[in-house]
């Protein structure tokens, strides 16, 4: 099969194959290739290869192809709100979620800051988150010794709402003592000095007498030393 | 016709096509979901057949599957500076690429023998049953990869070289070049 010397007719031979030629210039081909037999060969070859291309090729499933096509533009574009509307709507309701979370847990905190704030009139004994004055000074220092602060919180945690003045032993003997002129919750720095002096003069007349008995101790006498000090000091 | 830019220049036909894919588009943006269906009926079989040209031997349908849909996922990208076709045979030759660099990879590790491909091939060749087609595929088959590409879009699907050189990488004149190559080894062998 030889190649027909015209290198621009047989350019133009696959496009007169698939009629893609205006009809000035297919004609002008049409009338060339009725001369050439070297033209008229490959042209006859190349639907040869045309017609085997085609016949070797499978018939695509089209519905198959479209199955898998995206959604045309507008649907996307009308879809989209709605999942912005569902978005926020899941979002309202976590919203929803965190404020219920922080209102149950802000009255919890709420309330027991408040009870821990209550103040009991009559009462000597002193939250210390609630009053940042000083420890009140108690009318026996032996008394004041045997209150554990404690004792005091786990006082001032058991109260409830019911403002209830709670009395126990100590507190009686505090309100013994302010009988004789302490006001109850006040500071030292309160008194004046003729009530100063008879919180002295009590003092000096009271008797050391614990509260409670004490555990009976063991002494080691050792008669070469002057003092002796308790097993397991 | 003394100049063979300007007879190409006049080379038509394909315009009107051209304005009929972008009218497609058009609808289908606005939509119009049958605009898919007509543009799919227009161009899946020419996808097909540079598939089957280019040695695709099966899964024709979900190659040409994947190039409409990542065609369609990209046509916000398209701006009509060639014809459709065109693009589509970009994308599908992309992918088929992407396929044989993954079937290399595969037949890397699993070593498949010579006998596996030839069963193949005998069995697609069973279904061509004239004889001088079974010649031409055998003529194709010994073109390089390029050659069998430009030949195949340049005689099955009438692109032009410009065309041609979009959708394969190449320049005008190396399309002409490859096919005009392609077509002497097709004879040579046919003359054996």
């Amino acid at each position: 099969m030889n190649d027909c010397p015209n290198a621009e007719m047989r350019d133009l031979l696959p496009d007169l194959l698939h009629e893609r030629l205006d009809a000035p210039i297919r004609a002008a081909v049409a009338a060339h290739v009725g001369t050439c037999e070297d033209c008229r060969a490959e042209l006859a070859l190349l639907g040869g290869v045309q017609r085997m291309l085609t016949k070797q090729t499978p018939r695509v499933d089209v519905a198959y192809v479209v199955g898998a096509l995206p959604l045309a533009s507008k649907q996307r574009a009308s879809k989209q709100p709605a999942a912005r509307v569902a978005r926020r709507r899941w979002a309202d309701w976590r919203v929803a979620a965190a404020v219920a979370v922080l209102a149950v847990g802000g009255t919890s905190a709420a309330l027991m800051e408040r009870s821990n704030a209550i103040v009991i009139p009559g009462d000597t004994v002193q939250v210390p988150q609630s009053n940042p004055t000083p420890e009140p000074v108690q009318a026996t220092p032996a008394i004041v010794a045997s209150q554990p602060a404690p004792a005091a919180d786990r006082l001032a945690a058991s109260r409830s709402d019911t403002r209830t003045p709670v009395r126990t032993a100590d507190t009686e003997q505090v309100a013994t003592t302010a009988n004789d002129g302490i006001g109850v919750g006040r500071s030292i720095g309160d008194l004046n000095q003729k009530q100063l002096r008879a919180l002295l003069d009590d003092i000096d007349n009271m008797q050391a007498v614990p509260i409670t008995e004490p555990e009976p101790v063991s002494l080691k006498v050792d008669a070469t030393r002057s003092s002796s000090v308790p097993e397991g000091m | 016709m003394s100049d063979a830019t300007s007879a190409r220049a006049r080379v038509g036909g394909r315009s009107d096509d051209d304005q009929r894919d972008l009218e497609l588009i058009a609808r289908w943006k606005a939509g119009d979901e049958r605009a898919a269906t007509e543009i799919v009926e227009r161009h899946a079989q020419a996808l097909a057949r540079f598939a089957v040209s280019s040695g695709e031997r099966s899964e024709v349908d979900e190659l040409v599957q994947d190039t409409f849909v990542r065609a369609f996922h990209s046509l916000d990208g398209f701006r009509g500076e060639s014809s459709f076709r065109t693009w589509l045979f970009t994308i599908e030759r992309r992918l088929l690429l992407d396929r044989r660099r993954a079937e290399k990879r595969r037949r890397d590790r699993t070593e498949i023998q010579e006998d596996d491909a030839a069963t193949a091939y005998d069995a697609l060749d069973s279904v061509v049953a004239d004889e001088t087609q079974q010649r031409l595929r055998a003529a194709m088959e010994r073109l390089s990869p390029t050659q069998r590409e430009v030949f195949s879009l340049r005689v099955g699907e009438g692109l032009s070289y410009k065309e041609i050189a979009e959708a394969v990488g190449t320049t005008e004149g190396a399309a002409r070049v490859h096919y005009h190559n392609a077509m002497r080894a097709v004879k040579e062998f046919l003359d054996e």
